[in-house]
């Protein structure tokens, strides 16, 4: 085991003894069969100019000195890769994804151990010890460390949940998706607020088109606006259709008219319908905030039909645990949960055991008043109506408390003068 | 207030982020520098002031372009570029001029307790507490009041400033050469020190880390990078616009007459040709939450950077652990200061001056890593400085080392 910390600066030597350089850096790459990059060649830096030397011409990489087999010149040529991952320029002090915590984290330090014969990057360090050993003080950290922590590791990410983030400079890493693609998207929301705008780029070209669409979906509608500002209006057409309309909406609301009235026509006609009527309500009323993908049935039906009627509509809908029944001109008269729906008897209508005082709120009414109304009532979501008791949508719990309680990246360190717009 | 006055105020104020800036570099720290300035050399420090904002406008604007153009803030490129120790060592820099202007900033409010009559120590601890609560629960209607207030303090001495009937003539030619002064070698050793205290308090250490977090909070786009820099320019001179009318208000009342100024009455008589007998008061409430502005950004700025250097943010799991960090180093910092000022017979003036020219000390060290990274085409591209934000800079910063390095002597040889 060493760390990168404690290699670079050695001095390497040729065959002979005589030092030819000191070691600048180390180049890994990941081979298919297994997940760590193993060490492919040093970097040496020498008075005047850096050459690459492969690792199977070094005979001991772990001493005080690095010796190396050959004589200066000697050596065979590195042949450098697309996948190459300098591991000092490229990944230590860079933010990396800890996919394990979805969190994005700083490498301290990187840690190095020997596998028949190879090197292998086994973790890297992003803890306090890592910073100790660079300073210097590794000696310290040692005694501080293990005596304090429980775990020898702490601070320590394996690589298999290491994600590489592409920099300015290093074009040549490349995000594989597999790691990200397990995460909840509010973890990838969340990931992305701590990125740049290269780097986000890059990641959103990773997730699958559901995936995209549920990260957006969680994320600020003007910074989503900013995301998909370079997306092709194809690409961001099919995003809207996949996004809830009350989501695609207001990410709509956040581009410039004329995009966005080329993009509702670029969309399928059905939810280009739906989006279309949310746009015309201000964005904290009841109106921006409802969706309009709800269950609905009509009142003749009975327990059974609905179940089958559940299963072929309940796809589409955000949410179908209320299933809400209207008549034929859509007036709201009653609602029913799935659990009063399950224990209902089959044949029995829905009018006998459906709720007549149904709790819904105005299309008008403003965001406060709908958060007291879901928490009142203790509702997973509540049904909006207009002045006719016509019913328009639904507005689920986490969009009417959003902006009460902000989502995470929003309030994760206090912001140096709130939330001054 | 006429509602028209209001509004234009609170329209400077909500500019953007770099005036939001300029503004809160006006701090008590300021104040305090500012009146100093005026009240010991008089109009010649208006000179220093003219080349004071065109740096202030040109790092600002560095410190900006970079986090709009990388996407990073200035800490995590210097961690990234030149790693830990170098990290370190600035962060270190960052924390003792910040911990410098926090005294600063509470030495203000202990002086305010003694023109209020309110027992010293109780209102500092009380002023600790309130600060405390602001952070963990402040929102932004009361940020943006005491921001209004502060703002109103300043236009207040531009009022006193024209009320004192100035010789106009020789302040604004003071602003192209210092003139009407005998150049004593006591008065150009003032000079010299007071001149860093102005570079120190105009330019800070935290504004440089501010500037780039506040960028970098905002999501903003590097297609409004034009915008943005108009609003540096605009923010640092607003920030000496104000600035101006501060001196000029204390040379026309306390220069002119040969005031010496060691007290916070003494500093009030600035204002007396608009507050007339309430100037006293005024003084201290206006000087007081220009204290409380700087008692919370300073040491956020702090905090902010340390995560940023040592990359303790973005965590999910960990986010109560992590912010206990965050508000544990905020609060120590304030304690710290507490304790400082209890020191005995230190002057609120005094205690300015030697901080923020150690403000401007630390000033090149940043530079330095700033220049270096908004040079590098490598990271900037077409928005690598231009000839004259590259030279103007640099020569600045050699010429603030040189100035650091004499006032040193200066002081410790007693010259």
């Amino acid at each position: 085991m060493a760390f990168i910390s404690e290699l670079t600066g050695k001095p390497v030597t040729d065959i002979d003894g005589i030092q030819i350089g000191v070691l600048k850096d180390l180049i890994a790459r990941t081979h298919k069969e297994f997940n760590h990059p193993v060490v492919d060649a040093i970097v040496v830096q020498s008075k005047n100019e850096q050459s690459i030397i492969p690792f199977s011409e070094v005979l001991v990489l772990l001493a005080t000195a690095i010796s190396l087999k050959q004589n200066k010149g000697g050596f065979s040529k590195y042949i450098s890769q697309d996948d190459d991952i300098f591991l000092i320029e490229d990944v230590l002090d860079k933010q990396i994804i800890d996919t394990d915590g979805a969190r994005v984290v700083r490498v301290n330090d990187i840690e190095l151990i020997r596998v028949n014969g190879n090197m292998i990057v086994s973790n890297v360090d992003v803890g306090t010890s890592g910073i100790m050993r660079r300073l210097g003080m590794a000696k310290l950290a040692r005694k501080i460390f293990p005596s304090i922590k429980k775990e020898p590791n702490q601070g320590c990410i394996s690589w298999d949940f290491v994600e590489l983030l592409r920099h300015d400079q290093s074009m040549r890493l490349k995000v594989p998706a597999g790691k990200l693609a397990e995460l909840h998207p509010s973890d990838l929301a969340d990931i992305i607020s701590d990125l740049s705008h290269t780097e986000t780029g890059e990641f959103l070209d990773n997730l699958n088109l559901k995936q995209l669409a549920d990260t957006l979906e969680e994320i600020e509608p003007d910074y989503q606006a900013s995301l998909i500002k370079d997306m092709s209006d194809e690409k961001v057409a099919d995003l809207l259709e996949e996004m809830s309309p009350d989501e695609a909406a207001d990410l709509l609301a956040e581009l410039p008219s004329t995009r966005s009235e080329n993009l509702l026509d670029m969309m399928e006609d059905d939810e280009a319908k739906d989006v279309r009527k949310l746009l015309l309500f201000h964005e904290e009323s009841a109106g921006g905030l409802m969706t309009t993908d709800y269950v609905s049935i009509h009142p003749d039906l009975t327990a059974e039909q609905t179940i089958k009627k559940l299963r072929e509509i309940g796809e589409e809908a955000e949410l179908i645990y209320y299933v809400y029944v209207t008549d034929v001109e859509n007036h709201l008269i009653g609602v029913f949960s799935l659990s009063d729906l399950i224990m209902a008897q089959p044949k029995i209508k829905v009018t006998e055991f459906m709720h007549k005082r149904v709790v819904s709120v105005n299309l008008k009414d403003e965001q406060d008043e709908i958060a007291q109304v879901v928490s009142k009532y203790n509702l997973l979501a509540v049904p909006v109506v207009d002045d006719q008791n016509i019913m328009h949508g639904i507005v689920t719990t986490d969009d009417a408390l959003d902006k009460i309680i902000p989502t995470s990246w929003k309030k994760r360190l206090p912001r140096f003068f709130g939330t001054l717009k | 207030m006429h509602p028209r006055m209001r509004r234009i105020i609170l329209l400077l104020s909500v500019f953007g982020p770099a005036t939001i800036t300029a503004m809160a570099d006006n701090d008590a720290g300021g104040v305090a520098t500012y009146s100093i300035a005026g009240a010991t050399l008089g109009y010649p420090i208006l000179f220093a002031l003219l080349f004071i904002t065109i740096l202030l406008g040109v790092t600002q604007e560095m410190g900006m372009r970079l986090t709009l153009v990388t996407r990073r803030g200035l800490a995590d490129l210097i961690r990234e570029k030149f790693g830990v120790k170098v990290s370190i060592f600035i962060f270190l820099g960052l924390l003792v001029a910040n911990l410098g202007t926090i005294t600063v900033e509470l030495s203000a409010i202990k002086t305010t307790s003694s023109m209020l009559n309110i027992p010293p120590m109780l209102f500092v601890g009380g002023i600790l507490i309130l600060a405390f609560l602001f952070i963990t629960r402040g929102n932004y209607k009361l940020t943006q009041n005491i921001m209004l207030i502060v703002s109103l303090f300043y236009v207040v001495y531009i009022i006193s400033a024209v009320k004192a009937h100035p010789d106009w003539g020789l302040a604004v030619s003071n602003l192209v050469y210092p003139h009407g002064v005998v150049w004593t070698h006591a008065y150009i050793r003032n000079y010299l020190i007071i001149g860093m205290g102005v570079l120190g308090t105009t330019i800070t250490p935290w504004g440089q880390f501010f500037i780039s977090s506040f960028a970098f909070d905002k999501k903003m786009d590097s297609d409004t990078l034009s915008l943005s820099q108009f609003e540096t320019y605009w923010g640092a001179f607003l920030t000496d616009f104000f600035s101006f009318f501060m001196i000029v208000a204390t040379a026309s009342t306390l220069f002119a007459n040969g005031i010496k100024l060691e007290s916070g009455e003494q500093a009030a008589l600035a204002i007396q040709p608009f507050a007339g007998h309430l100037a006293g008061t005024l003084f201290a409430y206006g000087i007081l939450a220009a204290a409380f502005m700087g008692l919370i950004i300073v040491p956020l700025s702090t905090a902010y950077a340390f995560s940023e250097f040592f990359g303790l943010s973005g965590s999910l799991d960990t986010e109560f652990s992590q912010s206990k960090i965050f508000y544990i180093l905020f609060m120590a910092q304030l304690v710290v200061a507490a304790l400082l000022i209890t020191i005995p017979g230190i002057s609120l003036f005094q205690m300015a001056v030697a901080t923020q020219s150690l403000n401007a000390m630390v000033l090149p060290l940043i530079f330095y890593y700033l220049i270096k990274l908004t040079n590098s085409t490598k990271l900037m591209g077409k928005h690598a400085n231009n000839g004259f934000q590259k030279y103007f800079s640099t020569i600045f910063s050699i010429l603030i080392i040189i100035a650091s390095i004499v006032t040193i002597l200066a002081i410790v040889f007693r010259w």
